[in-house]
Order: C-alpha cells, then sequence, then structure tokens
C-alpha cells in the first residue's frame, strides 16, 4: 500500500494513527482513539454513528480544519499534519470542496455570489462565468441574485453544491449534507451531490447517521465511541 | 479579486442595513465632534473678539519709558495694527479746585478693539462714538464734572496745557473693572502730551502700544520682541494672560468646551467600539466559512480591514456633512443671540472630526477585528467555537490608549485628560465588582418559579461578563452626560451668582461723617436700601521696616530713576474692621479681631490685614512694618494677615484693612453702594442733591456688559449640553440594539416554545430597568469623584455633593434604558418566530 512516508499514488486520503484528544475541565479526554484508512481517488465513503461517536471531529480533522493530537493524515499527496494553518487553508482551496448540514451560506453574499466565493479565493479566471454555470447545473440560476435567507432550505443546500463544485475540487467532505431537509428536498440533494460527484470524479466523504444516504456510497465506516469500524464493502456502481 | 470580495461584502452589508449601527457611530463622532469644535471654535472667536475689547486690542505692550518707534515700525511691517496710549495718574484743575486724575492721552488709531462710549450730560444715557478728542480737546468722566464743577464747553489744566472740556466720557474699553481706587478718567489727544510737560524724568507714566492682528503674527512679533524687553520697564500683556473677570470667564468657558469636546469623543468611541464589535461577531461565519473555502489569514485580513476603510471613509464623509449641517442650523438659531461670525471657516475642526473618525474607527474595530481574523474554520462544523482571541486586557488596553492618546492629544491637557480617564477606570472596576456582586445575589433571588423578574435576573446572571461589559458602558455614558450636565449647572450657578438680581449699580464715596445719618433716613424715605457702610481714610504708605518706598511726590526731589521698594502709586484708602468681609479668605496669619495692644516698645503696631495680590505686588510678607501717614499724623502697623479677595463680587473691597484702634483719631468718610433698578434712575439726582459731597459711582453700564457676556456663554454652554446629551443618547441607543442582537436568538427559542409576549417583553425591560438603575448609580458616584477633580484642579470652583443628581441618575438611567429596551425589543417581537429563527442561521 505505501511506503515510509509516502501515499500511493491512487490513494486520495491516507490517515495513519490519527488520535484527538481534548482538555476538558475535568482533565484530557481522548475523542478519537488511533484511526488509520485510506480512501482511494473517486472513491465515495460514508462515515456513520451516533451522535458524539466523533465523525464531525474525524471530518474537520481530515479536511484539515482541525489539528491531529498525533499520527498522519496525507490529502491528495500532501501531508496535513506537517502544514501550518495557512498552507491547510491554500491546500482547501485548491483541492477540497465543502457542504455543510447548516449551508454555511455567507448571509451577506447573493447564491451567485457564494458560488463565486471559492473560485474568487483560489484566483479562478472568470469566476461569474463559472458561477452561473453551475447555478445553471443546480437549476437556480433563475435565484442567482437572491440572499441565502429569500431561499428554501433545500434551495440553499442546492446553492452550497454548486459553491463545493465550483473550483472542481478532487474531495469532496459533507457534513450531514440532508440533515436540515424534508424528505423531498433531501432526495433532490442527494441527486444532485452524486451525479455531479460522478460527473467530476470527485472522491467523497459523507458523515451522516442517514443509513439510505449511506448505503448510496461505496463504503462505509462506522465511529462509535471515538473508534472507526469498516461496515461492508459494497460492489463499485 | 480581494478589493472586489471586500466591496461586494460592503456594498450588501451596507444595504442590507448591517453596517447601519457602525456608520451611524461614525458619523455620530465626526458630526459631534466637528459641530461641537466648530461651534466652540466660533463661539471662542466671538468671545475673544469681545474680550479684546476689553484690553482695546489684542495684545497690549506696556514700557515705563517711552515708546520705542523702531518696534512700532517693525510691528507695522509685519501687518499689525498698532494704536498708543500714554496714561499718568495727574492733577487736573478746575477753576477753582483739583483733583488726581486717571489721564490717557491716545493716538487716533485708538482702540483697536471695542468702542469709547460718551454722554451729552454727565450721567446722561451712553452712546457710541467714532471719534476722539483733537489736539486742544478733553473728553472727561462724569464724575470730573462733580468734583471740578465743571460744564461742557468749560476747560481744564493738566500740566502746562489746557484743555477745553468737549465731551462727557462714559466707557473706554479698556478701562478696567475694579470700581474702586479708581481716579476719573480724562480722554486726550497724545499729540497735546509734550505741552502737557507731565512726563518729565521721575514721572510714572506708562506707555501702552496696542496691536492686532492674526495670532500667528502677533505671536510671530512677540517672538521677535521677546529677547529685546527688558523686563523692569517692559511688560506684554495679551487676552489669554488677561486675569480679569472676563478672561476669567472665557478661560472657564474654553476649558468647559474642552471638556465636552472631549466627552462627545469618549461617546463615540464608545459608540465604536460597541458597533465594531457587533459587527465582528456577525462576521465569525462568513470568516469561518471563507476559511474553510482556503482563505488565507492575510486575505481575510484585507477583506475586513478594507470594507472598515471604506465604512471609515463614507461615515466620516457624511459625518463631515452632518455636522456642518447641524452647526449652520444652530448658528442660524441663535444668531439674534449670540454674536457669532458665520463668515469665519475654521480648518482645525475639520481636521479633528477627521482625525478622530478614523482614529477611532481603526482603534476601536482594532480588537474585533483582531478577534475576528482568529476564528478557526471548525467553526463551520462546530458553531460554539467563536474566537481564539480572549485577551480582554488586550481590548482595554487599546481602547483605553486610544481614548486617552484622544484625549491627550486633541486637548493638549494632560490634566483633564488623566482626571477622567482615571475617573473611567475606577468606575470600571467598580463596576466589574458590582456586576459580580449583583450576580451572586440575582443567583439567590432568580431561583423558583418562572416569572418575568427571574428570567431577567436569570439572563443578567448568564451573561455575565457581557452584562458587565455593558453595565460599564451604560454607566460611563450616564457619567459623562452627569459630568458636562452638572458642571454645567455649577458653573452657570456660580456666574451668575456673582452677579444676582439686585447688585449694586451704584456707588457713593466721600460720605462724611455728618451727614451719614441724614444720608440713610433720605434714602430709606426715598424706597432705596442702603447696603453697609464701609469707613475709609485715605493715607499714603510711606514706610516698610523702616525703609522709604517710592511715592509719587518723590519727582520734585529726585531725578533718577526709580530705586528701592515700589509704593502704591498713589494714597490707598485705608479701611477698618473688627469683622471679616465676606468673600475674604485669611490665607496667611491670622485675622485680628483678638488682638490686643502691647506697648513694649513704645511705638504700638497695629494689625494690618493685605489683600494677597498687593501683598505680591508690593513684596510684603507677614510681620513687615508698614507706615502709614494719614494728614499729619504716623500710624504703624504690622503685617498680620495676607487675604484672598473676591474681586469678582461687586462689593467694596480693600487692599488694607487695619484693627479699628488705629483708626480711632481720624474722621472717615463712608463708601457704600446701593441699587436702583433702571427705570427709577430720574430719582438719582433727587436722591443726592441734599448732599453735594458725595462723590457717586455708576456701574450699571459695566454690570449689565457682565450680565450679557455671562448671559451668551451660557447660552452657548446649554447648546453644548444639548449636543452632549444628543451624542449619549445615541449611543445609549446603539448600545441597546447591540445588545438585542444577542437576545434575539433567546427570544426566539423563547418565543417558539410559547412564552407570552408580555412575559418576554417584561423580562427584557425589568433586565434593562436592574441594569439601568446600578448604571445610573455607579454613574454617579463616578461623577462625584470626576467633578471633584475637575472643579478642584482645572475649574477652580469649590467642589460639592450633589447628591439630588445620584436619585436622578438612578431613574433616568432606569427610564431611558428601560425605555430603550422596551423599544427595541418591540421591534424584535413584532418579527414572526419565522424570521427570528431564520436570522439565527
Amino acid at each position: 500500500m505505501t511506503q515510509h512516508g509516502k501515499t500511493d499514488s491512487s490513494s486520495s486520503i491516507s490517515a495513519r494513527q490519527v488520535t484527538k484528544t481534548v482538555t476538558t475541565g475535568e482533565g484530557k479526554l481522548q475523542i478519537l482513539q488511533p484511526i488509520s484508512f485510506e480512501v482511494m481517488a473517486g472513491e465515495s465513503i460514508a462515515i456513520v454513528g451516533a451522535s458524539g461517536s466523533g465523525k464531525s471531529t474525524l471530518l474537520g480533522l481530515l479536511a484539515g480544519l482541525d489539528e491531529t493530537s498525533s499520527g498522519e493524515i496525507w490529502l491528495e499527496g500532501s501531508p496535513l499534519h506537517n502544514l501550518d494553518e495557512e498552507a491547510r487553508a491554500r491546500l482547501r482551496g485548491e483541492k477540497v470542496g465543502f457542504i455543510f448540514q447548516s449551508f454555511m451560506l455567507v448571509q451577506s453574499l447573493t447564491a451567485l455570489e457564494n458560488v463565486m466565493l471559492p473560485a474568487q479565493i483560489a484566483g479562478l479566471s472568470d469566476p461569474k462565468g463559472r458561477a452561473e454555470q453551475i447555478l445553471d447545473q443546480v437549476g437556480l440560476s433563475h435565484r442567482a441574485h437572491h440572499y441565502p435567507n429569500q431561499l428554501s432550505g433545500g434551495e440553499q443546500q442546492r446553492v452550497a453544491i454548486a459553491r463545493a463544485f465550483i473550483g472542481q475540487p478532487k474531495i469532496l467532505f459533507a457534513d450531514e449534507p440532508t440533515g436540515n431537509l424534508d424528505a423531498a428536498n433531501s432526495g433532490k440533494v442527494e441527486q444532485l451531490l452524486f451525479d455531479l460527484n460522478k460527473q467530476n470524479g470527485t472522491t467523497l466523504v459523507l458523515v451522516t447517521h442517514d443509513d439510505e444516504l449511506a448505503a448510496r456510497c461505496q463504503r462505509q465506516l462506522r465511529m462509535h465511541a471515538g473508534e472507526l469500524s469498516e461496515v461492508a464493502l459494497k460492489e463499485a456502481s | 479579486m480581494v478589493v472586489d470580495l471586500a466591496w461586494r461584502l460592503f456594498r450588501h452589508e451596507a444595504k442590507r442595513g448591517e453596517l447601519t449601527v457602525i456608520l451611524f457611530a461614525i458619523v455620530l463622532s465626526v458630526s459631534a465632534v466637528l459641530s461641537l469644535s466648530l461651534f466652540s471654535e466660533r463661539l471662542q472667536s466671538a468671545l475673544v473678539e469681545r474680550s479684546a475689547a476689553f484690553i482695546a486690542a489684542d495684545s497690549q505692550l506696556w514700557s515705563r519709558n517711552g515708546f520705542d518707534e523702531s518696534w512700532i515700525n517693525y510691528a507695522q511691517e509685519q501687518g499689525l495694527n498698532t494704536a498708543k496710549r500714554a496714561s499718568t495718574r495727574s492733577m487736573a484743575f478746575g477753576q477753582e479746585d483739583m483733583a488726581l486724575v486717571d489721564l490717557r492721552a491716545v493716538s487716533d488709531a485708538y482702540p483697536l478693539k471695542g468702542t469709547v462710549k460718551v454722554a451729552d450730560e454727565p450721567f446722561g444715557q451712553l452712546y457710541d462714538t467714532e471719534s476722539l478728542p483733537q489736539p486742544g480737546f478733553a473728553w472727561i468722566d462724569a464724575r470730573l464734572f462733580q468734583l471740578l464743577d465743571l460744564t461742557l464747553g468749560g476747560t481744564i489744566d493738566i500740566g502746562d496745557k489746557t484743555l477745553v472740556v468737549e465731551r462727557v466720557l462714559g466707557e473706554i474699553p479698556d478701562a478696567g473693572f475694579s470700581v474702586f481706587n479708581t481716579d476719573p478718567i480724562v480722554l486726550m489727544a497724545i499729540e497735546d502730551l509734550p505741552e502737557a510737560n507731565i512726563t518729565g524724568p521721575g514721572s510714572r507714566v506708562n506707555y501702552v502700544t496696542y496691536f492686532t492682528g492674526s495670532e500667528d503674527q502677533l505671536e510671530a512679533y512677540y517672538e521677535w520682541l521677546r529677547p529685546q524687553m527688558d523686563d523692569e520697564i517692559h511688560w506684554w500683556r495679551s487676552l489669554e494672560g488677561d486675569e480679569s473677570r472676563i478672561g476669567r470667564s472665557v478661560a472657564r468657558a474654553e476649558q468647559y468646551f474642552l471638556l465636552a469636546s472631549l466627552l462627545a469623543i469618549v461617546l463615540a468611541a464608545v459608540s465604536i467600539a460597541v458597533a465594531a464589535q457587533r459587527y465582528s461577531q456577525r462576521h465569525f461565519d462568513p470568516v469561518a466559512i471563507m476559511k474553510t473555502l482556503g482563505a488565507t489569514k492575510q486575505m481575510i485580513q484585507r477583506v475586513y480591514v478594507l470594507q472598515i476603510l471604506f465604512i471609515m471613509l463614507l461615515g466620516i464623509t457624511l459625518g463631515l456633512a452632518v455636522g456642518f449641517a447641524i452647526q449652520q442650523l444652530v448658528v442660524i438659531a441663535l444668531a439674534d443671540t449670540v454674536d457669532v461670525s458665520l463668515s469665519v471657516w475654521h480648518w482645525r475642526p475639520v481636521v479633528i472630526a477627521t482625525f478622530t473618525g478614523a482614529l477611532c474607527a481603526l482603534m476601536f474595530s482594532l480588537y474585533p477585528l483582531m478577534q475576528l481574523f482568529s476564528v478557526p474554520p471548525l467553526r463551520v462544523l462546530r458553531r460554539d467555537i467563536s474566537s481564539t482571541l480572549t485577551a480582554r486586557w488586550l481590548q482595554f488596553l487599546l481602547a483605553g490608549g486610544a481614548i486617552f492618546f484622544l484625549m491627550w492629544s486633541y486637548s493638549g491637557d494632560l490634566l483633564i485628560s488623566a482626571i477622567l480617564f482615571a475617573s473611567g477606570i475606577v468606575l470600571i472596576a467598580g463596576l466589574i465588582g458590582v456586576t459580580f456582586g449583583l450576580i451572586a445575589l440575582g443567583r439567590k433571588l432568580g431561583q423558583g418559579s418562572m416569572g418575568a423578574w427571574q428570567l431577567a435576573w436569570a439572563r443578567i446572571r448568564r451573561r455575565a461578563m457581557d452584562n458587565s461589559v455593558q453595565l460599564i458602558s451604560f454607566s460611563i455614558t450616564i457619567m459623562l452626560l452627569l459630568v458636562v450636565l452638572v458642571m454645567r449647572n455649577d458653573m452657570i450657578e456660580e456666574w451668575r451668582g456673582q452677579l444676582p438680581e439686585g447688585t449694586p449699580n451704584y456707588f457713593m464715596a466721600n460720605i462724611a461723617d455728618d451727614d451719614k445719618a441724614a444720608l440713610l433716613s433720605h434714602f430709606e424715605t426715598n424706597g432705596v436700601t442702603v447696603d453697609e457702610l464701609f469707613p475709609i481714610v485715605r493715607g499714603r504708605f510711606i514706610e516698610v521696616n523702616g525703609e522709604r518706598v517710592n511715592t509719587e511726590v518723590t519727582k520734585e526731589d529726585d531725578d533718577t530713576p526709580r530705586e528701592g521698594r515700589d509704593g502704591l502709586g498713589r494714597e490707598a484708602n485705608l479701611s477698618w474692621s473688627n469683622q471679616l468681609q465676606k468673600e475674604n479668605v485669611v490665607v496667611e496669619g491670622e485675622w485680628h479681631d483678638k488682638w490686643q495692644p502691647s506697648t513694649s516698645e513704645g511705638t504700638v503696631y497695629y494689625p494690618v490685614s493685605l489683600e494677597s495680590e498687593v501683598a505680591g505686588r508690593l513684596d510684603l510678607k507677614l510681620g513687615d512694618k508698614l507706615t502709614f501717614n494719614i494728614g499729619s499724623e504716623m500710624v504703624y502697623t504690622e503685617v498680620t494677615s495676607i487675604r484672598e479677595v473676591n474681586w469678582q463680587t461687586m462689593q467694596p473691597n480693600f487692599f488694607f484693612v487695619l484693627h479699628p484702634a488705629a483708626m480711632d483719631a481720624f474722621k472717615p468718610t463712608y463708601l457704600t453702594s446701593f441699587h436702583l433698578d433702571a427705570e427709577r434712575k430720574p430719582v438719582l439726582t433727587s436722591l443726592l442733591q441734599p448732599f453735594p459731597t458725595i462723590t457717586l459711582f455708576d456701574v450699571d453700564a459695566r454690570i449689565n456688559q457682565l450680565r450679557s457676556i455671562v448671559d451668551q456663554v451660557s447660552l452657548a454652554v446649554e447648546f453644548i449640553l444639548i449636543l452632549v446629551l444628543a451624542a449619549g443618547s445615541l449611543v445609549l441607543i446603539a448600545q441597546v440594539q447591540a445588545s438585542m442582537d444577542e437576545r434575539q436568538q433567546e427570544l426566539a427559542i423563547l418565543r417558539t416554545l410559547g412564552a407570552k409576549g408580555s412575559l418576554i417583553r417584561q423580562s427584557v425591560v425589568f433586565e434593562f430597568i436592574i441594569i439601568g438603575v446600578v448604571a445610573g448609580l455607579m454613574a454617579a458616584i463616578a461623577n462625584e469623584l470626576s467633578l471633584y477633580l475637575l472643579q478642584t484642579q482645572v475649574f477652580q470652583m469649590s467642589p460639592g455633593l450633589h447628591l439630588d443628581y445620584w436619585g436622578v441618575a438612578a431613574v433616568a438611567g432606569a427610564v431611558v434604558v428601560g425605555t430603550l429596551g422596551a423599544i427595541s425589543c418591540w421591534r424584535l417581537l413584532s418579527l414572526n418566530t419565522t424570521t427570528l429563527l431564520r436570522r439565527m442561521v
């Protein structure tokens, strides 16, 4: 699989003996036991588990939003664990997209501007053209100039998906992407997510406790009390 | 890209009203500072202009030995206007009588500021005149007509020169405000002076050159002149150094304007800090999102610093426009009452306001921005994570440093700045203590069922730190308002108190002992109340500790320039009393009411009490033995006390007050005063008819002049008070609104859970009432401290407790803060729950 300090060329994410310890009022608390796993390029995996099992913590670490207490994380060949905050931000800007349960749109920017944001940050050419195109793809070009609070939850999440894909990321992290949506909207958003994922050949890491959604991924990893176990292998679709 | 993003964010925030508060705060600070300083600058120039009239120029150069024409020429070359006056005390001779007069020979440019007033008959109606006595003519004081039994068209002799009495001299601008110990003024042309032959060696002539010009010109001229001046012979007098009643009023008013402006700045700073904090907190999410999407810290810094710059520029521009408009409106509104020039444009206030706006916007948003920059991207997953920067001390340091720097750089007065700043620190420390004390108390009270009070307490308890910050800003605002309000009241009261209704406007001197009883009954039958009668004996002050002092009579037998001690330069009015006059304070030694004569050395030295300024001028101290020559008798005295005299009161005061025993042998005349209403002025002649020897001093015009100045300054002070009050109220509104943001979520949840609107409303109002009462009380305490320091250290006023303001502050705090809270709460509760919940996202 790997040589020391290097990842397999087909590996998109590699976690090795990753732990996370936090200091609380009652002393140190290890919220992630040593975790190791690989995610291949273009693969889709679901991390499932109950609330408080450590799913989101793991997602934060994998995406470089948080720092590990020990262990190594490689993202598209870059050692996240050796990078400082700035370098991690740049790496995210180049290679990572995000979708969140609470959409996380900038309230003071329109749908179009929210979608443009990653392209602008990454310094891509013609951010507006790109954003209009992808908004059209998610079926929201008629809502381009609306502000987030003028959109329904489903629409907001579709804007978030458009935003996640505008930079054509190698990896997409999705944290409970349908957690705030009703069934109808959930279905629509899920479909969009997987379609775009397939279209772009993106690696997808999805955190959810929705078994149906998890089942649409190629692999499922289960978190329980800070420990990770592989649930089942699914045939590649 | 960064500029584009910053501009987009700024535009949208502005459009959505999110920037209103911070923009409003900057506009408020800039406009308040601008209108205050613009107005006070204009008012100051108006006041200075008026006051300049009291020295008839902007500056004066006094000399003891003649005019230096080269200095005057140089001044004219530099663009200054000049005028000349030679003055001395001299004898004026009428047909039969003679009198000592205050002789003023002036050049035709006199006076450079102010006007000369004349009347058509002695004690008649005064009116302004542009002209001056031409060579050969004299204008003389109404009193002199009495003294010398003169009529218009008659002649007087001054030295060798005979002058025709042309007009009754009513007022000249620089006559001085001392009504007593003055001789009647004779105004003549300076060209006649050589012929009078009274300015020979040994004469005591003061040569005064008057100057007007711009401040810079005058300063530059003084710089040039200073090294050439001989301190023994020359001295420079300008308005700033003016110790007169008016000089002091102007100085005090200036300090007050300064204080009010300082407080306006502090208020503005507080509102900007509040607004910036709010702005920062609202942007925690966008920053976390941008960081997650790959924005580096540097990029985020640029985006937000640029936004602050946009807001700052817009705020300053709008603030300048608004401030200017307010100021114009006020000037127009006050144009009838206050003589304020509209045409003068001052750059200084504009620069100050811009600088203040910029500094406030940057310094007070610095910490909130630093907090914003430190928000970790992980916040997108964990909403409870906010800023990682929690160094509150840094915030206090930055904000405190900025406030102090602003105060100091603006006022240039370290003392005022330090006093206000120290009071602020004490207030903050006290408030933190009180807040936590209250929270502990509330913990007990807040238990039990969930009524509105309990809910209010629970909220206060839960947000201990936020509440203490809020409480502190409320208290500071209320305290600053109190300081400005109380200072204004005390100051105006003190000014008005100096000239209450019924202040004596006429003084009578030379009342013979034999006439005393008759005079009193005559006045009583005419319904005029005569004040206390002070006995006076004229005496010549001739020796100090056996050493002769210079007196006017030395000129015949002494050709050399003055040597030895200076004398008084004229006869002194000696009075005596066992009782210390009111408004007199013994500052050294002891008052002589308990003195017993001791005759151990043969000569009895009677106690004499000296007025402190004259003691300083003549270099006299406790224990000095002074000899007076009264008639043919010598009176030996010893200085046993030195008094400070409040010359601001319109009552007779004396340089020398002796023990009554010293004066047993002399027959005094009396000095007294009375008040006569303007409409009763015609009875004056009949009042005085039976007593032809009495000399009358009419100070009515002077009193009216003083009153009008006091009224104008008071009006200005009131205007500034209103502005500061407005600024303060707006700050309170900003604070309440900012705190409403924090309450929004809680209100939404309570609402969702089915809490009645009235319960929520009441609990919020109660919470604000509690905060308002505490803030008001704390402000009252801090107010006492600052006032004590300000009044004793800066304004030279007598300090006092202001207990009535304690209740006022607490009640006002509760009412104002409670009302503002209720209004904001109303606004929030009028939104439906869905909107509230959506806003939380």
